[in-house]
């Protein structure tokens, strides 16, 4: 089995599971058979930081890297510097100021997902790179981001465009001022008016009114939000996009790969490998221990494996391994990985 | 051992045994007569899925699953007090974007059903099953930072309330778990740093799944993965011993009931 290479390489998985390092070594192989690369991991552990020797400051800039002699860029998802530079890129200055804007795009204010999507779209639109390899957030999580979609498109439904594109207008026309809940009053249906009302009561009038003026700036932003939905049609298209669903042997659960797998099923193709990490059968195979307690040790670790392994083999057309790779240092452990990767790869 | 909190958050990476430990947890403090319930939510949107809250005894523990919409239209409805005027409301476009749009909003939601539950019933422990790592900070944070949104209204009020609980030390405990690697208990270190910063209750990490007091004695018996793996194990855990609350063997069983009756034992260090 061999594995083209695509636009989007995206890595998913239920965190902890190498994830991460298996997405860093992919890279790495991509960038060393002549790809352009870019990693970008929205994992909020940051642990690539570590491993590609970036420093806090560089967080959320594109940064050239050198790792294990490879050059690749790296990305490490900062949601206010996304924020900025879509402020920038869009001159929508109010996006990077508006107070509500702030708190929800704080590194866990929970705006990551939507604004990694806009920043992958962001940072392929500039024709800089062959390759993205996405790292996505763990587990059930990675729905999220491809929820993200589906939210982008909820947002800015027929109602709200309607709303705010005749906002936009008054806002033109007055210089930028961004009203608040007294002009939306004047012309929006009885039935949003009695929602405000309601709404109001439980959550503040000021809430109401800043939250509008939020959605207002964002409305702004639209076209940047927007984009991020055609990166959803690329996601799904098998000549545009791996995936890479990662779990683990020490982990032992086939089921949170398997739901994810039906979760996403509209949105992965043919081309989706399960990629099985920590793998310790071949060694396990091969031992005969004489002690009773370690009979007992290789019995249930080998069982355990092999039990996932059937299980996956049943949901999943191609299961990809990677052995257990003991090591203190991280870069040893890249190294190993990459050299793996090499084998599965048709890019030579 | 200390006396029993009211709330009892489990977080840590997905695949750490979280969800084991936490119901095990719950078995182990059922087993104390004490009133308890298994708290878990699904990440979920407003509209996707409809339903009501499963409050169910499952081989002899409570467990409590919430469902955002329920949730939210529950905390309207006693808000507003009209049943109907909260159904209307959730199910509206602008709600379901004002949710949708700010996830840690669903966490807010969440996180008050949840407390209600506790403020509902005063000898009720809770056991919270909670998102994975970067998920709990949102979590938590969520109500900081809309204590910051909402400025006045009902859930200002509300909101302050939760974060009372939330860092109320005697209430609330934090259980951090981890894998006996360097990745992995790097993560949890910094994961309870993060939650520390947040809040001043007590925060614990537990490493899950050592292979390593198994096959002490027989190490050159092994193959020489297991026993690199075993050595290395034994190397984080002796170096980092007096930071970890709890260190579980790897349990032999094949499945979920023997793996649980294998923790128990331990448990009771977790109060």
């Amino acid at each position: 089995m061999t594995l083209t290479t695509k636009s989007f390489e995206i890595f998913c998985g239920t965190g902890g599971v190498g994830k991460t390092t298996l997405a860093t070594a992919r890279g790495i192989d991509l960038a060393a058979s002549g790809k352009r690369v870019l990693l970008i991991t929205i994992d909020p552990a940051r642990r690539l930081k570590d491993l590609l020797g970036l420093s806090e400051s560089q967080i959320g800039e594109v940064i050239p890297v050198e790792v294990i002699g490879v050059k690749l860029h790296a990305l490490l998802m900062s949601p206010e510097k996304t924020i900025l530079r879509m402020s920038q890129k869009y001159q929508t200055p109010d996006l990077a100021t508006n107070r509500i804007v702030q708190i929800l795009s704080k590194p866990y204010g929970g705006m990551n997902e939507i604004l990694s999507l806009v920043e992958v779209q962001m940072q392929f639109e500039t024709g800089a790179y062959d390759v993205v390899v996405l790292d996505t957030p763990p587990g059930a999580h990675f729905l999220d981001f491809l929820e993200g979609l589906s939210k982008i498109r909820s947002f800015f439904d027929q109602n709200f465009i309607e709303i705010f594109s005749y906002l936009g207008q008054k806002t033109a026309r007055a210089g930028k001022r961004v009203f608040g809940l007294g002009i939306i009053n004047r012309f929006i249906s009885t039935g949003v008016r009695k929602l405000l009302g309601y709404l109001e009561a439980v959550t503040g009038g000021q809430f109401i009114d800043d939250f509008i003026q939020a959605v207002q700036i964002i409305y702004q932003s639209r076209d940047a939000f927007m984009k991020g939905l055609s990166l959803q049609e690329r996601l799904k298209s098998r000549s545009e996009c791996n995936w890479f669903l990662v779990t683990s042997v020490e982990q032992g659960k086939a089921t949170e790969a398997i739901n994810l797998r039906a979760h996403a099923g509209h949105f992965i193709h043919q081309d989706h490998y399960l990629v099985l990490n920590k793998c310790l059968a071949s060694d396990l195979e091969a031992w005969a221990p004489t002690v009773p307690n370690l009979l007992a040790v290789k019995e249930s670790l080998l069982g355990k494996e092999q039990d996932l392994k059937g299980q996956l083999r049943a949901v999943f057309p191609v299961v990809l391994e990677f052995p257990e790779v003991i090591s203190l240092s991280p870069i040893e452990h890249l190294k190993h990985l990459t050299e793996k990767w090499k084998t599965y790869a048709s890019h030579r | 051992m200390d006396k029993p909190r009211r709330l009892y958050i489990f977080t840590g990476k997905g695949g750490v045994g979280k969800t084991t430990l936490a119901k095990a947890f719950t078995r182990c403090l059922t087993q104390r007569d004490l009133e308890v319930a298994y708290v878990t939510f699904q990440n979920q949107s407003l509209g996707e899925r409809h339903g009501a809250t499963r409050d169910v005894k499952l081989n002899g523990i409570r467990e409590i699953e919430l469902d955002l919409e329920d949730a939210a239209r529950g905390y309207i409805e006693k808000k507003l007090g009209s049943k109907l005027i909260a159904s209307w409301i959730v199910k509206t476009p602008f709600f379901r974007a004002l949710v949708n749009m700010m996830p840690g909003f669903s966490y807010l939601i969440f996180l008050g059903k949840m407390l209600q539950l506790g403020a509902d019933d005063p000898r009720l422990i809770l056991v919270l099953d909670a998102p994975a790592s970067g998920h709990a900070l949102t979590m938590i944070e969520s109500t900081t930072n809309f204590q910051q949104i909402f400025e006045s209204g009902a859930i200002f009020e509300d909101t302050m309330k939760m974060l009372g609980r939330l860092n109320d030390p005697e209430y609330t405990k934090i259980h951090v778990v981890s894998l006996p690697s360097l990745m992995s208990w790097q993560e949890a270190q910094e994961l309870r740093s993060g939650l520390v910063q947040r809040t001043p209750v007590a925060v614990e990490i537990t490493v899950n799944n050592c292979l390593y007091p198994l096959v002490e004695g027989n190490l050159d018996e092994l193959p020489a993965s297991l026993r690199e793996k075993a050595l290395y194990e034994q190397q984080i855990v002796s170096e980092h011993r007096e930071q970890m609350r709890c260190v579980l063997p790897h349990s032999l069983g094949r499945d979920a009931a023997s793996i649980e009756a294998d923790l128990l034992g331990a448990l009771p260090n977790l109060i």
